[in-house]
């Protein structure tokens, strides 16, 4: 095999890919996919945790409420987030329809101690986001007053949980789990699996463009091309990967181990690449190749999350730091099974390029 | 009657071809891949996703709750008698010391901590849950009633607060107040229906619903009643899975479309059939109708398997529609597979997030009626909508791809198809295409009229992407982004003009061809706005969105003045001066809109 040669094949993919501007298309995608986990990301939080953004925390909202007095009634008045007004229940309702309160809480007159539970009507706006604002900042004054129901209510209670106390409620950490957990091995991921697409892409095209002939009367034999694609799509990978963890970055997100994460997705691509490789090989067209590839993706993905310790939960801990001896293990057996499929594919390919020659 | 005849003999070739190509080496694989993705979804299933294993670190004194912790893999646990804990904190994200949980004060610590309080309100709800006196374990129901505002809400949407300021008196209703019955104080539901339904909640703590938790701090049950700690706004998840199931079928069958229209071209295969004296509308029509069948039959064999109302069907429709006629487009403007592939990932993307990401809120707010995918969610939730909530949904779906399968039609011949230039001269060759050469002014018009359903589809998406920053800024973005958008649609029409022959700008034809663009712009705005969006265009958002309503006269000169300034840079600077012009004629729409929304020139 000679390098030159692969080097040959890859530089004419990527004349090809910039050619196109294809690859500018993949950057406004890039672009545009971290724009909307950033809208997503705010807009949750300011749905379900309102104390986050200012604007929402500063502002005391009005509300009445009816029916029977409770303690219940102490915490709401005790609250930074309510005003409240002792109503009537029709008036109040009324002035909940023209906006001029947030909510209207009924409260029946059933004893704390009683058989039955305390039923507390909830009137809300349908359909509004500072509704569901306000229920979230409502729910922590009904946990603490459900908690005093349980407690006169303890005697009835045959077991009770370990006791755990944790501390209130703060800002901060809520899309932990969501950035570091699923929006990072996935979108680092993502040019990984673009990659391995991409490959069918160039060899099913030499096949069904019929410029393969010209190619193999070339000095390059049929293998070294084949390794000279794969070799282009994985160069692409380090180069999107980074590119995604360069925004991360940018918009604020930390990120460990920045090396060891491009090892790795540059590491493990390079199987899925192989892959691709295989089936457009197998194929040699695109449409075939494609569904099989793409349902194999799926199914080896799938199985893959089911591991413990697969590749991309290496990549969540990787990004937190809590990744330790077990990388070098999954990297060694990536690397390992990277091997076996370079061997197969560097068969397959001399049978097609010995079939391509004496037939 | 010939076309039809033509139809179905193109749509038997096209259904041959496909299963002839896929039996011969496809099918087995694929059928042994099916099998072995059940398994794998069966294995999957059972031992749950290992995606987030070990992101937290925890240090425990007791080995009870150890055992509690170690339950959720997120956390390696560190069973450590209570001095070298103390002494230890920092090593850790949180330490249990006492039954005290204390974080480490990073971001991971707080995580750690918000977990941690999840999984032990579980375990609670756990043995809560098993007490014989249920409503000792639950003593506070909450019965949530929504009321209809009588206001629209445009006060929320404009980012202002919905109730007045707090005043020192309780606030007295203007308008009629309606009596309303005292609530009962008893739960209309048995108390084993209500463990029934807590059970419910409990098992629905899958690995899945991990990331739900992030979100709400449990599924709530379908009942009206809820716990305290089920009072989130719902967040109607399984819809939205099940919106995935059908969605992605969808796009399946969009790709076999779209490859079998890019096979047409490579190496001139399509030839044959181009020379055959049958119509382009009928070899477009025949090629999509087996897609159109599986997708149709797809759907309505999901929707039957979920026992779901085939109501679901309607806004679904649509959408299929706009996949088949973008799949058509793609497959006739890429060049190589390579390009096929980042345009389709591209389209699906963006595709994807308008429809999928409203519809996250369908509970929550009315933006999110924009995309289609929210009214499935509504039929599914069981919520009525109205006929106007589907047309205001669905009407851009359905112009769209009418608008894209004419275009495509007229663009369905051998020079189009067999050309090698790049992506945007193809593209614009195809509108060249779709203009007729006779009218260059009525063609500008209609062309200006039909890119409104365009320009509102983008200019919605821009709407959600900046509602949620915070307020001055959204505004600002918007603003800027509309009017940008909108002067470069308008002054497409100008530069095909322009490309075909550089001397047709005369200034006669220059001032024509602006008016034209002025007036379909105008005609196309007010038309789509007659139809459908009087939602979106009351609040704030809207007026800086489709502010040019108002007057007719105004508009129209702002139109026509923006147009005319990009013709102008086109006329003396050549292309270089084309994306300058457009930066210029945007500068202009946005102190226009300034102008009028906010008066700062006043």
């Amino acid at each position: 095999m000679n390098p030159r040669h692969l080097s040959i094949i890859a530089k004419k993919e990527f004349r090809g890919l910039l050619n196109e501007r294809t690859i500018l298309l993949a950057v406004l995608l890039q672009l545009f996919i971290a724009m909307f986990s950033s809208f997503l990301m705010v807009g949750l939080t300011s749905m379900y945790d309102p104390s986050s953004l200012s604007k929402y925390s500063r502002f005391r909202y009005s509300i009445a409420y009816t029916g029977n007095d409770s303690a219940l009634l102490e915490y709401l008045e005790n609250s930074p987030d309510f005003n409240v007004y002792g109503m009537e229940l029709s008036p109040a309702v009324a002035a909940l329809k023209e906006r001029k309160l947030a909510a209207v809480i009924y409260m029946p007159d059933t004893a704390p101690d009683a058989v039955d539970p305390v039923k507390i009507t909830l009137y809300t706006l349908q359909n509004d986001l500072q509704s569901a604002i306000v229920n979230v900042k409502l729910r922590d004054i009904f946990l603490n007053y459900e908690k005093d129901l349980r407690t006169i209510r303890g005697a009835r209670l045959t077991e009770q949980p370990l006791p755990l106390q944790v501390p209130a409620r703060r800002s901060g950490g809520d899309f932990y789990e969501f950035v570091y957990g699923l929006l990072i091995p996935l979108l680092v991921f993502m040019p990984a699996i673009i990659a391995s697409a991409l490959v069918i892409d160039l060899i099913t095209e030499e096949y069904q463009h019929e410029t393969l002939e010209t190619l193999i009367s070339t000095p390059i034999t049929f293998s070294e091309m084949v390794w000279g694609k794969v070799l282009a799509c994985e160069l692409l990978v380090p180069v999107q990967a980074g590119a995604w963890l360069f925004l991360l970055m940018v918009n604020g997100i930390a990120i460990e181990n920045v090396p060891s994460i491009l090892l790795q997705v540059t590491l493990t691509s390079f199987l899925l690449i192989l892959l691709g490789a295989l089936t457009a090989l197998h194929y040699r067209e695109r449409t075939a190749a494609q569904f099989i590839f793409s349902t194999a993706l799926v199914v080896v993905i799938l199985f893959t999350l089911a591991l413990p310790a697969n590749p991309l939960n290496l990549l969540t801990r990787l990004a937190v730091g809590t990744a330790g001896m077990e990388q070098w293990i999954v990297l060694a057996g990536v690397i390992g099974s990277g091997a076996l499929l370079s061997v197969a594919t560097q068969h397959y390919a001399e049978k097609i390029g010995r079939e391509h020659h004496t037939g | 009657m010939g076309a039809i005849a033509d139809i179905t003999t193109i749509a038997r070739w096209e259904v041959k071809r496909t299963v002839t190509q896929m039996s011969r080496a496809t099918l087995p694989l694929a059928i042994v891949l099916f099998l072995l993705l059940i398994l794998v979804t069966g294995f999957a299933a059972k031992s749950g996703m290992h995606l987030q294993d070990g992101m937290y670190e925890a240090g425990v004194d007791d080995p009870a709750i150890a055992r509690l912790l170690a339950s959720d893999n997120r956390f390696s646990v560190y069973l450590l008698d209570t001095e070298t804990l103390g002494q230890n904190r920092q090593a850790f994200d949180i330490v249990i010391i006492e039954g005290q949980v204390l974080g480490s004060g990073s971001e991971r610590g707080k995580s750690a901590i918000k977990t941690v309080e999840r999984d032990y309100a579980k375990y609670t709800n756990r043995v809560y849950n098993q007490q014989d006196d249920l409503f000792a374990a639950y003593p506070l129901w909450i019965d949530l009633q929504s009321v209809k505002s009588e206001l629209d809400f445009l006060a929320t949407q404009s980012g202002q607060y919905i109730s007045a300021r707090p005043g020192a008196m309780a606030p007295v209703p203007e308008g009629e107040v309606r009596t309303i019955p005292t609530p009962s104080a008893t739960l209309a539901i048995s108390r084993e229906e209500l463990r029934k339904e807590l059970a419910k909640s409990e098992a629905a703590n899958s690995q899945i619903s991990r990331y739900t938790e992030m979100l709400s701090s449990s599924d709530s049950p379908t009942g009206r009643f809820k716990t305290p700690s089920q009072l989130s706004p719902p967040l109607p998840f399984d819809s939205i899975i099940l919106i995935f199931v059908f969605i992605f079928p969808l796009y399946f069958t969009s790709q076999f479309f779209m490859m079998s229209i890019m096979n047409e071209r490579i190496e001139r295969k399509g030839e044959v059939l181009l020379s055959t004296p049958v119509r382009a509308g009928s070899i477009i029509t025949g090629k999509a109708l087996p897609y159109l069948a599986g997708m149709l039959a797809i759907s309505a064999a999901l929707t039957v398997y979920l026992r779901a109302s085939l109501l679901i069907m309607l806004p679904l429709i649509p959408v299929i529609f706009f996949f088949l006629a973008n799949a058509l487009i793609i497959g006739m403007v890429s060049r190589s597979f390579k390009e096929l592939s980042f345009i389709s990932i591209f389209f699906s993307t963006v595709a994807t997030s308008y429809l999928f990401f409203p519809s996250i809120f369908a509970n929550v707010h009315v933006i999110s009626l924009i995309s289609p995918l929210t009214l499935i969610i509504l039929t599914l939730q069981g919520t009525a909508y109205t006929a106007g909530d589907y047309l205001f949904s669905t009407s851009l779906f359905w112009i769209t791809s009418a608008v894209l399968f004419f275009v495509a039609v007229t663009n369905f011949k051998d020079e189009r198809l067999f050309s090698e230039s790049s992506l945007i001269p193809r593209i614009l060759g195809f509108i060249e295409e779709s203009m007729s050469k006779k009218h260059p002014f009525f063609s500008t018009f209609l062309l200006n009229g039909f890119a409104i359903p365009f320009v509102f589809m983008v200019q919605l998406m821009c709407l959600v992407l900046f509602f949620n920053l915070p307020m001055p800024y959204s505004l600002i973005l918007l603003l800027v982004f509309a009017a940008g958008i909108e002067e470069l649609v308008k002054s497409i029409g100008i530069f095909v003009l322009y490309a075909q022959d550089p001397a047709f700008l005369s200034w006669k034809n220059l001032v024509f061809a602006c008016a034209a663009t002025a007036v379909g712009f105008l005609a196309g705005e007010k038309l789509l706005l007659l139809i459908t969006l009087s939602q979106i265009t009351e609040s704030v958002f809207g007026s800086i969105l489709f502010l040019s309503l108002g007057m007719l006269y105004l508009p129209l000169l702002l139109h026509f003045a923006g147009v005319f300034v990009v013709a102008c840079a086109l006329k003396f600077g050549g292309r270089k001066w084309f994306v300058p012009g457009i930066f210029a004629a945007t500068a202009i729409h946005c102190l226009y809109n300034l102008y009028f929304i906010l008066g700062w020139l006043r």
